[in-house]
């Protein structure tokens, strides 16, 4: 049997300057009789242009409902050594900060019990193992629980957590992200391990605007650190900007959305009007050495971002506009079970609390989960005067 | 081809162990996959899961949502996993002879 | 049976020491050279992060590869960033050249800092995903091979661009507020198999699962009907039911997306908009997929001003010039059809011709 098969295309894969996933799947290969099948499947999906998995597949672990993702191929005649290729969703440190030790130690717990591929990361923030068979996935989490690695969240469930490198590496970070990610993730263990909600439920966190974890867009609920005080300019610092030759008037003042900057240029002196600014974080990323974020510092929370799927992709709402963040995070939690008791008793099958939201109204939400509605809520108020009143609102009538 | 043999009979399974005849349904099938999931020992609370499932089932043609299945039944999400190890989905649908849950993962 | 819900490690015993000790100190950063990030903090303590490529997509050799590494230039620590690039963390400065040269000789690519084109965002393709339409790696590592330079900072851009691939309309990783997004399409309708619906599948959870309502049951059939008319091609449906296929080789294809973000800097998160409706599957190396990609990023480079965005830069420009500058053809498949779609329609006379 053992005749040289080739892969004529994915060899094509293999030149070019960007590193090279064919050549990290033939290494693989070649200790692992299923990396080997995967590779071989994968070329006839090239050729045929057509992908060889199953619908479906459930596979898991003893007392979780989720973490690993059940994969068959669908021709295992022709694939057999493929034909079982589960993935385990390994959560993954907050800010993904690994020592080399730990890491060694994961490569050789899924060397052998897997084919020793991974992603680093998945696109949820998850280490992907990628390829074990049933036999394989119990001993293999229970190897991986010895050396401190739990699995992720998948089906409908709270997904991993992820987070950006906040305060660990970034001057802009306004709330501690890497924390907040930890803590959160070790609070909702029940609710990643075990699904009871209609769909997945994302949580995702931004240490500032810039938004580096993609929160707003990719989670159902999203932090977003900001400041509500002035961004603090050191004005010597402005000044070496400006004798460097940057181009303070066109790369900054224009560009600032609400023209709340102003260069005195005789008293050379950057000057802010602080209750114009929307900590848009331009100017802080054009001159970091010289504007920083304010003191007062904390995060929005946004609700209901998600991919099209089914009904539309959203980006994040504003939920709250502010809220402080401190250790443990109380009102965070308090919000976070509001929002989804809420969604698990109201929400259909595969449905998304945006989509829960679109479908019973901002206003009807907002009231069940308790919060009062703000301006910052909204771009505008409504342009139509179909108001709901409540019985309550108006006089009874005879 | 997987299979499991119960009274002698053997039952086509799909590779994840589900069946693939619904109408091949019986305690007996209940018994034989209760040891393929980690149920030690079937009780009158795994009776009750199990036909709370098969009838929600033929009502709506429809497996409930866990927590529906929760409330209903009067069992914690924790009892539910207590009983079924491998938990409602893989676990309980399985022994209760339920199409295989599908949902993106 | 083995514990349960102990979570991940912890993050503070994954920290090198120089990140432990001026942890929420630091004050700026600058981008010295391509690739090199220098984080000064408040304590005078100076990091080094330098980024590294990678094809996400990785085995054990390639792990153990990146702690020889880090262990022989970063005392045995290293972080992955959102965007699956290797940062090594380097806190003696005489380390870094070294470092970098070490780097070198192994045929890694840094880059990816500042204003560039970092790693692509990427779901799984044929590798993995049972509804992949295409493969993602294949395109990333297509479309890279020919923007690399883009990374490593041979060309200058001005402002972050940020590329994403979905292997099917599921867009999955965060293809909907990119700058580029590839996302691959169906254009045909899911053919059923009865026989299998009436043992596998839930019906009523079938039709409720169809965003237009083109499915009914059928009852005689013990299965369900598809109004091809209504149907929107989505796979949604074929997602909770394993007796309908959407796949189909000759007419499955890739789409491309322009002018999404997800940061607040300057303008609010923006939606990427379709510009591309269909590109055929042209593995291994999709050539009309990644010279489109190009010709996208060198029109944008060539016009955005400093910081601008892909999509700030279409605001700026309109959309019929942005149609007119990349000499791609604006259709009725450009004009939305679904939920929302009416946001989309202009209501000003404003243009420019
Ligand atoms: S943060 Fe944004 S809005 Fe505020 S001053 Fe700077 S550029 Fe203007
Ligand atoms: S593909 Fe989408 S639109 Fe078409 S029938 Fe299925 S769910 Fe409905």
């Amino acid at each position: 049997m053992d005749e040289k098969k080739t892969t004529p295309l994915l060899d094509e894969l293999e030149a070019g300057e960007w590193p090279s996933f064919v050549t990290q799947l033939k290494q693989a290969a070649k200790k692992s009789k299923m990396a080997a099948g995967l590779v071989q499947q994968l070329e006839a999906s090239y050729e045929e242009k057509i992908g060889h998995w199953k619908h479906g597949g459930i596979v898991g672990v003893k007392g979780y409902g989720g973490g690993v993702v059940g994969r068959y191929s669908d021709d295992p005649e022709r694939f057999p050594d493929c034909r079982e290729f589960h993935t385990l969703r390994v959560n993954q440190v907050a800010g993904f900060f690994y020592s080399t030790k730990k890491l060694r130690e994961l490569a050789d717990v899924w060397d052998k019990y897997g084919t020793g591929l991974y992603n680093l990361h998945g696109s949820t923030g998850d280490i992907i193992l990628l390829g074990t068979d049933t036999q394989n996935v119990q001993p293999c989490f229970d190897a991986l629980s010895e050396i401190g690695f739990d699995l992720g969240g998948s089906g409908g469930a709270l997904r991993t957590p992820s987070c950006c490198v906040g305060m660990a590496r970034c001057e802009k970070a306004c709330i501690d992200s890497m924390d907040i990610n930890h803590n959160l993730t070790l609070h909702y263990q029940n609710e990643m391990h075990r699904p009871a909600w209609p769909y997945k439920f994302k949580i995702k966190i931004s240490a500032c605007p810039n938004d580096c974890a993609a929160s707003t867009a990719r989670s159902d609920l999203a932090i977003v650190g900001l400041w509500r005080d002035t961004i603090e300019i050191d004005q010597d610092a402005v000044r070496e900007y400006v004798a460097n030759g940057f181009k303070l008037e066109e790369n900054v003042l224009r560009r600032c959305p609400t023209w709340a900057l102003d260069w005195d240029a005789e008293n050379k002196e950057l000057k802010v009007k602080a209750e114009d600014c929307t900590h848009c974080m331009h100017c802080i990323n054009a001159m970091p050495k010289a504007i920083r974020i304010g003191k007062e510092r904390g995060a929005a929370i946004m609700i209901g971002g998600k991919a099209p799927v089914v009904k539309g992709a959203n980006i994040g709402w504003v939920l709250v506009p502010f809220m402080k963040m401190e250790a443990p995070y109380t009102e965070l939690k308090e919000i976070i079970d509001r929002v989804t008791d809420y969604w698990a008793e109201h929400g259909k099958n595969r449905e998304r609390v945006g989509e829960l939201i679109d479908r019973v109204g901002y206003a009807t939400f907002l009231k069940a989960i308790g919060l009062e509605p703000v301006p910052q809520m909204v771009t505008a108020p409504r342009a139509n005067p179909y108001i709901f009143w409540s019985a309550e609102e108006v006089e009874k009538r005879g | 081809m997987n299979y499991i043999e119960v009274n002698g009979v053997k039952i086509e399974l799909d590779e994840d162990g589900f069946i693939v005849e619904p109408d091949l349904w019986s305690e007996d099938l209940v018994k034989a996959f209760a040891k393929t999931e980690g149920v030690e020992e079937l009780t009158e609370d795994h009776w009750k899961v199990i036909n709370y499932l098969r009838d929600y089932f033929k009502q709506f043609g429809i497996a409930p949502m866990i927590r529906k299945l929760c409330k209903d039944t009067g069992f914690s999400l924790k009892e539910i996993y207590d009983l079924f190890p491998s938990g409602p989905a893989k676990g309980a649908c399985k022994l209760a002879g339920l199409p295989k849950p599908t949902g993106c993962v | 049976m083995a514990r349960t819900d102990f979570g991940p490690p912890d993050y503070r015993e994954m920290l090198p020491p120089i990140v432990a000790e001026n942890y929420g100190k630091w004050l700026y950063h600058e981008i010295p050279q391509p690739g090199v990030i220098k984080h000064v903090s408040e304590t005078g303590a100076v990091l080094y992060s330098v980024r590294m490529a990678s094809p996400r997509l990785v085995n054990s050799d390639w792990v153990r590869e990146i702690c020889d590494i880090a262990e022989k230039y970063c005392g045995g620590y290293l972080r992955f960033t959102t965007r699956h690039n290797v940062e090594f963390l380097v806190s003696d400065p005489s380390q870094l050249q070294p470092l970098l040269d070490e780097l070198k000789a192994r045929g890694h690519m840094i880059g990816g800092a500042g204003h560039a084109i970092s790693n692509v965002v990427h779901t799984q393709g044929w590798v993995h995903c049972k509804s992949a339409v295409t493969d993602a790696s294949g395109l990333v590592k297509s479309v890279m091979d020919e923007l690399h330079p883009y990374f490593s900072g041979k060309i200058k851009i001005p402002a972050r661009l940020r590329i994403a691939v979905a292997c099917c309309v599921n867009m999955c990783g965060a293809c909907h507020c990119s700058d580029i997004a590839i996302v691959g399409i169906h254009r045909t309708v899911p053919r059923i198999n009865d026989e299998l619906v009436a043992k596998t599948c839930e019906i009523p959870t079938t039709v409720a699962s169809c965003p237009t309502g083109a499915i009914r049951p059928n009852p005689k059939l013990k299965s369900i009907e598809i109004n091809a008319e209504k149907c929107m091609m989505c796979g949604n449906c074929t997602v909770v039911c394993p007796a309908l296929k959407i796949m189909d080789p000759e007419n499955d294809g890739v789409s491309i997306w322009v002018g999404g973000k997800v940061s607040n800097a300057r303008t609010a998160p923006m939606f990427s908009r379709l510009a591309v409706p269909f590109i055929k599957n042209n593995p291994p190396r999709w050539p009309e997929v990644t010279d489109t990609v190009k010709h996208l990023v060198e029109v944008w480079a060539k016009d955005a001003k400093y910081g601008e965005r892909m999509g700030e830069w279409i605001e700026r420009i309109g959309w019929e010039r942005f149609f007119k500058l990349t000499g791609l053809p604006f259709t009725e498949k450009h004009i939305d059809s679904f939920t929302h779609a009416t946001q989309t329609f202009r209501s000003t006379t404003q243009f420019r011709f």
